[in-house]
């Protein structure tokens, strides 16, 4: 028994030519872009959280490779099933990141405007499995040639819906791909100390099922391994689960200080792997990129960012959806609650004018 | 002009600790520059600036702590005119001064993103044109519309105005550190004082919520006497040791209704015995103190009666009587007091006692105690004797219901069987909770004390 590793470029940004995907300009363009607009958006985030602008947040800082690398395997009309860190995949599937900082600034109405096949945000840990699972049956059982995709970290493998929607999806062989984001801690809980096991994607043996563990800071790895699990899920293979070995560079969230739990040495040797700069030099060596097309690509990403946060803060929130969508006929006390919320509006709007 | 303040940066937090200024007052800084670093019970965060321009004022010193929402810094916008009140020349936002209002230029050759530090991708441009022409124009702002919420602080040690009209402020009632100046050079003509007590009337009345109180009182003569009292006055920060002992001893003397119990105890005996055995300890390397007497007296007491040896559990309604002797010993260090506490008190000997005690209140002096051996009191002894004084009412070291405090051994005339004797008397009291003592039950355990430390021959008998 054992479990593949894969890993295609190195942190030094060497490929290996035998296992390099054949992708043109445009593509690798557009991955990286995507991974340098995802830590400049995640970077404005904590910010904004700082300066009293936002809620608390869940930085993505270091992860881009496997969010992107991932998410530009999928095809739209692929169910996508985030936890909370995947800012790369949202961004990368194409859901305006306006609507992203308005979620994280408190506003559920962000969720009813994203594009379809896109779940919300899942806070509990491991729930969206089942979600993705039961999305992925609904779609073999409709003969529709689509996959679902979950993410959820390392945490997740100690909880039950986890083991759950392993074991269904290998009985049922429903076409799911279980991408672990492997960052090493869950908030202070340390990869050892999660699980006996030498690797997570291991697990997915005793489901009966392929596991695979990858370098998921290798942006071109993450790319093809998804990209194949997804056309083995459409093809009636069955899941697979990746396990992208990754590292989070910040804290866990914005409450969160990770210098009581690890190493300064510890980050300062995954800073030497930083996924971002290794596909620069990657695109450098193929003489795609330069230093004139770094900056121009910064102003821009600059604008655009400065540009969905005033969206965002310009978004007035529309209070009673907060009632709306949890069930279909409302309940008594959410009636309730949300008439005596109505009133307190209009009485202080009452006021206001007077 | 805008402030930047503090934040709630975690989940229910409400003060933090300023560990360290990363600007100056004068500097010229970006949006989303980092302004602080702040300490906060979860962790050290930076507080960056939400828009960028002059910083104007800082708000307090490096380990000062405070509040959620409060205001760290103040900042004017570019194109605002600051500190140089003589130029008096309003300036449109097209023609800021480009000393004044530079506009900070996105720098991409300090932007790379392929650095891991999310601080050093900041490339933020920041256009002086969209500083809002309401505060392009200081100058402008008619009194009437000096606005109530600003803050005293951000305008203190900026106020021009001759002695006269700062008296007049006084006698009137004027915070004049709020109070626009339209005279030579921005400065505060009587005038304007005048005026300005019409504005302030007129809007306080507008103003719902009122502010800290501090902020919004135009009290007399605020500035210059602050000023004097300043210099003669020294502030020292709360915190660390100081903040705790502070909020637990607020936190025991409001929630438990103390009272105290003082006695005399004739230790002329103790004292004896002490004498005959210091030689024995000493060659064993320990000094025998008589706190370790009192420790094991107080131990034999406790068992005895329980109630003593307990804390109060309101949540459930419920008193928990523990059947374990955790011996805290309040310990004067030059950081404030400290309390190490001896673990089962009752398990050891005299001796045990001595030397354990004073290892941990060397420890607790030197900071070189760890957190479990401060922790796990079941009932606390304060040795105030030891500095002086005769009585005390010491107050309750949480979670206990009572502690005792002793005093001095003094030689004092004593009436025994009608004759007067020169004893050793050693004064102590007990502060105990009345939500689950009452007065009797502290009185005989008071008594049980007393016969144990007049008669050591009993904690022979009863010891253990």
């Amino acid at each position: 028994m054992s479990v593949d590793w894969l890993s295609i470029l190195d942190a030094e940004g060497n490929v290996d030519e035998s296992l390099e995907p054949k992708l043109d300009t445009e593509t690798l363009e557009k991955f990286y872009r995507t991974m340098v607009l995802t830590r400049m958006y995640d970077d404005k985030a904590l910010k904004l959280q700082r300066q009293g602008r936002m809620l608390t947040f869940g930085s993505s800082l270091g992860q881009e490779a496997t969010a992107v690398g991932s998410a530009f395997a999928m095809k739209p009309d692929d169910w996508f099933f985030p936890a909370f860190r995947e800012h790369g995949v949202q961004i990368a599937r194409g859901i305006p990141l306006s609507l992203l900082y308005i979620y994280w600034m408190g506003s559920e109405d962000a969720n009813l405007k994203l594009p379809p096949k896109n779940f919300p945000v899942a806070i509990p840990v491991s729930t969206q499995i089942l979600h993705a699972v039961g999305a992925a049956w609904a779609a073999k059982i409709k003969k529709q040639n689509i996959a679902s995709v979950v993410y959820f970290g390392d945490g997740a493998t100690s909880e039950g819906d986890f083991h759950e929607g392993m074991n269904f999806a290998g009985v049922f062989k429903t076409p799911t791909v279980f991408i672990c984001q492997n960052n090493q801690y869950a908030i202070s809980l340390p990869r050892e100390k999660q699980t006996a096991s030498k690797t997570l994607a291991q697990k997915a043996l005793a489901y009966g099922f392929e596991g695979i563990q990858i370098d998921g800071n290798d942006v071109l790895a993450v790319y093809s391994v998804t990209l194949t699990a997804l056309e083995k899920a459409r093809s009636g293979g069955g899941p697979t689960m990746i396990e992208c070995f990754t590292y989070r560079m910040g804290p866990h969230t914005t409450s969160d200080d990770p210098t009581k739990y690890r190493k300064a040495a510890e980050v300062e040797e995954w800073k030497k792997k930083d996924p971002i700069k290794r596909l620069r030099i990657y695109l450098e060596k193929k003489g795609m990129w330069d230093q004139s097309r770094e900056d121009a690509m910064i102003k821009e990403i600059t604008d655009e960012v400065e540009k969905a946060v005033k969206e965002a803060e310009s978004y007035k929130p529309v209070v009673e959806n907060m009632f709306k969508y949890v069930y279909a006929d409302k309940p008594l006390h959410l009636k309730e609650q949300m008439d005596e919320l109505q009133g307190f509006i209009s009485k202080r709007r009452g006021n206001e004018s007077g | 002009m805008v402030d930047v303040k503090f934040p709630d940066v975690g989940e229910g937090v409400t003060e933090g600790t300023i560990v360290k200024w990363l600007v100056k007052e004068g500097d010229e800084i970006k949006a989303d520059q980092t302004v602080a670093e702040i300490e906060t019970d979860k962790a050290i965060v930076e507080i960056p600036s939400s828009e960028a321009g002059k910083i104007v004022k800082l708000v307090g010193k490096e380990g000062d702590v405070i509040k959620v929402g409060s205001t760290l810094a103040s900042l004017a916008l570019p194109g605002e005119a600051v500190g140089k009140p003589e130029t008096g020349v309003p300036e449109k936002p097209g023609e800021a001064k480009p000393a004044e209002a530079k506009p900070t230029e996105a720098e991409p050759t300090e932007a790379k993103p392929t650095e891991a530090k999310p601080s050093e991708v900041k490339p933020t441009e920041v256009k002086p044109t969209e500083a809002k022409p309401g505060e392009v124009k200081p100058t402008e702002v008619k009194p009437t519309e000096v606005k109530p919420q600003e803050k005293p602080a951000e305008m203190l040690g900026r106020v021009l105005a001759v002695p006269s009209t700062r008296r007049l402020a006084r006698e009137l009632g004027v915070d004049i550190s709020k109070v626009k100046g339209t005279g030579p050079g921005g400065r505060i003509t009587d005038e304007d004082v005048r005026k300005s007590t019409v504005t302030e009337a007129k809007a306080e009345a507008k103003v719902e919520v009122p502010q800290a109180p501090e902020t919004r009182k135009p009290e007399a003569a605020p500035v210059e006497i602050t000023r004097e009292i300043k210099a003669l006055e020294e502030r020292i920060p709360i915190k660390g040791i100081r903040k705790t002992i502070g909020e637990r001893m607020v936190l025991s003397l409001f929630t438990a209704p103390h009272v105290v119990s003082m006695d005399e105890a004739d230790v002329t005996e103790l004292v004896k015995l002490r004498e005959k055995e210091k030689k024995l300890a000493e060659e064993k390397g320990i000094k025998l103190t008589y706190l370790a007497f009192i420790v094991k007296a107080v131990t034999v007491a406790l068992k005895q009666h329980p109630y003593l040896n307990a804390s109060l559990d309101s949540k459930k309604n419920e008193i928990v009587l523990k059947r374990y002797y955790n011996i805290g010993i309040a310990v004067d260090t030059p950081e404030g007091l400290m309390v190490p506490v001896i673990k089962d008190a009752d398990r050891k000997s005299i001796m045990e006692l001595a030397r354990v005690s004073e290892k941990l209140a060397d420890e607790a002096r030197t900071r070189k105690i760890k957190l479990p051996d401060l922790k796990g009191n079941t009932f606390t002894i304060t040795n105030i004797g030891s500095i002086g004084g005769i009585f005390s009412t010491p107050i309750i070291n949480p979670p206990d219901v009572a502690i005792l405090g002793i005093h001095r051994i003094r030689d004092m005339p004593v009436v025994i069987d009608g004759e007067i004797k020169i004893r050793k008397i050693l004064p102590i009291v007990l502060s105990f909770d009345h939500r689950v003592l009452d007065g009797a039950q502290a009185a005989r355990f008071m008594n049980t004390l007393i016969e144990h430390l007049k008669d050591p021959d009993l904690l022979l008998l009863d010891g253990v």
